[in-house]
């Protein structure tokens, strides 16, 4: 019997959580402008959240962003080394995580800085792979 | 890593150099013997299989106390998960902490909501396990929650009651 209620406390708990967290994000798609999608000069079509990269770009206009594709990359604890191993490259201005999209943002102030081989290797040592690198600005 | 249930309170400290596999000490108190055992411990990662959607691993876990060589085990261990599903398998093999034992688990879970990078998520889970000592297969609500490097896993059944596993990733 105690196990039921106690079973019962945290079911609910989580479902309160989860409804809240559910109306939050109905909120925000008011706001929501869709996606980008526009055709790369190799003819590939790049798909970022358009609120998203917009809330990115905030301070670093004039940066040059790597969207990187992840594989695996479905648990915010186990992509936490990608934030920190790409925190400690200096080249590297901003980065976001969008575990939905499995996409990571890495901003650069100089184009050249940025090394497709360097970024997949980085992914690799974090456990995950890298299928597609695409650069967005200048 | 800290971890406190029925049978023992563990510390664990573990470094991974590359994907392939971590090493670690482990410090534990039996609750059954009542003695301390310090250990080292190897994790290799045999197979990780990465999709858009999904991210499977196997590993072998192995350990061996620092004061008695005697007290060691070998594990094999599975997962896969989803952002919204969770399984995963355990089979260990402990010997010399006083006494011999094999105990096989299963794991599964949900996540009632997904959450964003750097929000805190939650997974609700039910774990079954068995071990050769008492040959009772126990199952029993699991509550995970994490956000940012913080991780905490609470469980309780009546006959183990609190298994609290906390877990901190620098």
């Amino acid at each position: 019997m105690k196990n039921l209620i106690l079973l019962g406390l945290l079911v609910s708990s989580t479902v309160i959580y989860a409804e809240h967290h559910e109306q939050h994000g109905m909120d925000t798609m008011h706001s929501h402008e869709g996606h980008i999608h526009n055709e790369m000069v190799n003819g590939k079509t790049l798909e970022v959240d358009a609120q998203r990269f917009d809330q990115f770009m905030i301070g670093i206009d004039n940066n040059v962003v790597a969207v990187v594709s992840v594989q695996g990359m479905v648990c915010d604890f186990c992509a936490r080394g990608i934030e920190k191993t790409f925190g400690k490259d200096k080249r590297i201005s901003k980065i976001d995580v969008d575990l939905a999209s499995g996409k990571v943002l890495l901003a650069f102030p100089v184009a050249d800085d940025i090394d497709n081989a360097d970024i997949t290797k980085k992914i690799l040592n974090n456990g995950l792979n890298t299928t597609d690198i695409q650069v967005v600005g200048n | 890593m800290a971890n406190s249930g029925s049978l023992a309170d563990t510390i664990y400290w573990h470094y991974t150099p590359n994907i392939n596999y971590s090493v670690g000490l482990d410090y534990q108190r039996d609750k059954v013997s009542n003695e301390y055992f310090p250990s080292a411990r190897f994790t290799y990662l045999i197979n990780r299989k990465n999709t858009a959607q999904s991210q499977r691993n196997l590993y072998l876990k192995a350990g061996v106390g620092l004061n008695d060589s005697a007290n060691h085990f070998y594990a094999l261990a599975g997962d896969w998960e989803t952002r919204r599903l969770f399984s995963s398998f355990s089979a260990k093999k402990s010997s010399g902490i006083g006494y011999d034992m094999f105990e096989q688990s299963v794991k599964v879970g949900i996540a009632p909501y997904l959450g964003d990078y750097g929000d805190l998520h939650t997974w609700l889970m039910v774990e079954t396990k068995k071990n050769d000592l008492d040959n009772e297969r126990i199952t029993y609500p699991v509550l995970r929650l994490f956000k940012g490097g913080a991780l905490i896993e609470m469980s309780y059944h009546k006959k183990t009651k609190w298994d609290i596993h906390l877990m901190y990733r620098f």
